[in-house]
């Protein structure tokens, strides 16, 4: 593989990364502090890509699916805690697991009702759709364009986590929801933000992938995969967990692509379980 | 969740009533074909339903086993003439040793993080299957696998009777396998670990020995479930390795309930008799099972099966008072 095709596997790589990553923290940020594994979290991301897909059949723009994909996707995840979900936080995983994978399922069939089972393209924006020049390099602009959302997304992300008040709620709360409760704040509207926020954050990751790979129905369930292989070989319950692991995970799928197309996917997969066989706990989790 | 009962017997009532239910299914169902399709899920969802009611472990990955049972059956068949008996024993043998090395790794996690591990598992097997496409025929699957005899010298297995016949006798076998198990001090600590994996561990049992032990047994059963499905195909097409598969496969096993070896052939035979009524009449079927799935989490935790046996034991008890 010449040094010019690294590269440019290497940035695609960071690309394919950072939407891992703003798939996967929210799953992660919500098992942190309820102990909650949501399998309906693929589905948040399938709900924003279609959700893009629309808009921008509709209104030509890709800015505003940017928008209305986060926030179908936070409302679905909303409607799902208040109608549904809060009341499986006292059950047992198991039943967790299962209720969430329903709503997933219902959520994808809903998808093939509403539209079809088919794949449809999604265009990548007018003004994103050349190649930008790096030094000696020629790269699509569009792909250079999520890396700096993402990265400017994720930036924000851990600001609003390390330095404001639900910032602190939320790390507290991962501590002991018990504690955080008896002084005095309502857990129950603290878990519906984190919802809200998860979701946004993986409809994010669901409207900006849509150009990249198309929207399919069961782009939610492949999605759900992802996420886990990244909390796994990340660590679950942390930040930088799932940025390193969205980050190692995206690079070896990219620059796997060139060296053995077929196998790419595979590979992740083998990441994980080298991670596993090394680091039981995963990269950044506490034991 | 519900868990298979204490110190089952072997065998006992149950077994002569899945005895007679095999007996009487093709001739129940409108079709043959129904019947048999409904032993392969069977025994597929024992696979579910024994590590969930025996272990505890809640496994989104057997549908790994069943495709690579189905996959290296059809490899033998096609490409080296072996008889079905054989074919099918090494396909199930392979699975479990495949089930064997991925719980090595799997049970270094627990509870949450094990479930994620045989999802991503799952899908890693579709890659893989992807990947060595030279050998599974990639997205078309095997065609035109060969039904040769039983065993070398014996007749040709044709006619959808005779392949019933077998696949009944297999999963009857599977069953009684799984109920001996049940009954045996090996089952005895797989209960123990499910009630209380630290306490199990504090006795001195080797808990990840015999997790992963299990995990091989369900292996084998999903294994052998995916090879009779090739048998009873002819085929083994690429969605039996595929995530769905594995959804598919918890899906029926929940359903039926995960409190006896005979919830499994109640919740697979329900799935796949209403897949068969329902994909005519509304191809988005799916969703109903999805609500159905929330309605049994949420209302009968024991499944078809636990409801049944409950409401029997309510009409009986009202009869004696």
């Amino acid at each position: 593989m010449s040094g010019q095709v690294l590269v440019f596997q290497l940035l695609n790589g960071i690309g394919i990364g950072m939407i891992y990553f703003l798939l996967s923290v929210g799953l992660t940020m919500i098992f942190g502090l309820m102990r909650f594994v949501n399998f309906a979290h693929g589905a948040l991301y399938l709900v924003a890509a279609y959700a893009a897909y629309v808009v921008s059949q509709a209104t030509g723009s890709m800015l505003w699916a940017l928008l209305f994909g986060p926030l179908a996707a936070a409302l679905l995840a909303v409607v799902a805690e208040r109608l549904l979900l809060r009341h499986t936080y006292a059950m047992p995983h198991e039943a967790q697991i299962l209720i969430t994978f329903a709503v997933a399922l219902i959520v994808q069939e809903g998808v093939i009702l509403v539209f079809d089972p088919l794949a449809k393209n999604v265009p990548v924006p007018d003004f994103l759709s050349g190649i930008v020049f790096l030094g000696p390099f020629v790269y699509p602009a569009y792909r250079l364009a999520v890396v700096a959302v993402s990265a400017a997304v994720a930036v924000l992300l851990w600001f609003a986590l390390e330095r404001t008040r639900f910032g602190a709620i939320l790390r507290a709360g991962s501590e002991s929801t018990e504690m955080v409760s008896l002084l005095g704040i309502d857990v129950h509207r603290v878990f519906l933000g984190a919802f809200a926020l998860g979701g946004a954050l993986a409809g994010l990751a669901g409207a900006l992938a849509a150009p990249l790979r198309g929207v399919e129905p069961f782009m939610g369930l492949e999605a759900l995969g992802i996420a886990f292989v990244v909390v796994v070989v990340g660590g679950i319950g942390s930040f930088t967990g799932a940025l390193l692991g969205g980050l190692l995970i995206g690079v070896v799928q990219s620059v796997m692509s060139s060296l053995w197309p077929e196998g790419a996917r595979l590979m992740i997969y083998g990441a994980m379980a080298l991670v596993l066989l090394v680091r039981p706990a995963g990269l950044m989790g506490r034991a | 969740m519900s868990a298979f009962r204490e110190g089952g017997r072997f065998p006992d009532a149950s077994t002569v009533g899945i005895a007679a239910t095999l007996v009487a299914l093709p001739f129940v169902l409108p079709s043959v074909t129904l019947a048999s399709e409904v032993l392969v899920f069977s025994v597929a969802a024992l696979s579910c339903a024994f590590l969930l009611g025996m272990v505890g472990l809640l496994s989104f990955g057997q549908g790994l086993f069943f495709g690579i049972g189905a996959y290296v059956s059809a490899v033998l068949l096609k490409d080296h003439g072996l008889a079905t008996l054989p074919a099918v024993a090494i396909a199930a043998g392979a699975s479990a040793i495949g089930a064997g090395l991925i719980a090595l790794l799997a049970v270094r996690r627990h509870g949450v993080y094990f479930v994620m591990l045989t999802l991503a598992f799952a899908q890693m097997g579709y890659f893989a299957m992807l990947a060595l496409n030279h050998v599974t025929g990639g997205e078309n699957g095997l065609t035109g696998v060969p039904r040769p005899p039983l065993l070398a010298g014996m007749g040709a297995l044709s006619g959808s009777e005779a392949i019933y016949a077998f696949l009944a006798v297999l999963a009857f076998a599977a069953y009684l396998l799984v109920q001996r198990v049940g009954a045996s001090p090996f089952g005895s600590v797989l209960r123990a670990i499910r009630q209380n994996e630290p306490r199990a561990e504090a006795l001195g049992y080797d808990v990840r020995r015999f997790k992963v032990a299990a995990f091989a047994l369900a292996g084998l059963l999903a294994g052998l479930a995916g090879a009779m499905h090739t048998v009873f195909l002819g085929f083994a097409p690429p969605n039996v390795i595929e995530l769905e598969m594995s959804e598919r496969l918890l899906i029926m096993a929940i359903i039926g309930g995960a409190g006896a070896p005979g919830a499994a052939f109640v919740g697979a035979g329900f799935y796949v008799v209403m897949a068969d009524w329902l994909s005519t009449l509304w191809p988005r079927w799916l969703m109903l099972i999805g609500f159905l799935l929330i309605a049994i989490v949420l209302f009968l935790r024991d499944g078809l099966w636990g409801g049944a046996a409950a409401a029997l034991h309510r009409l009986r008890g009202r009869g004696h008072g």
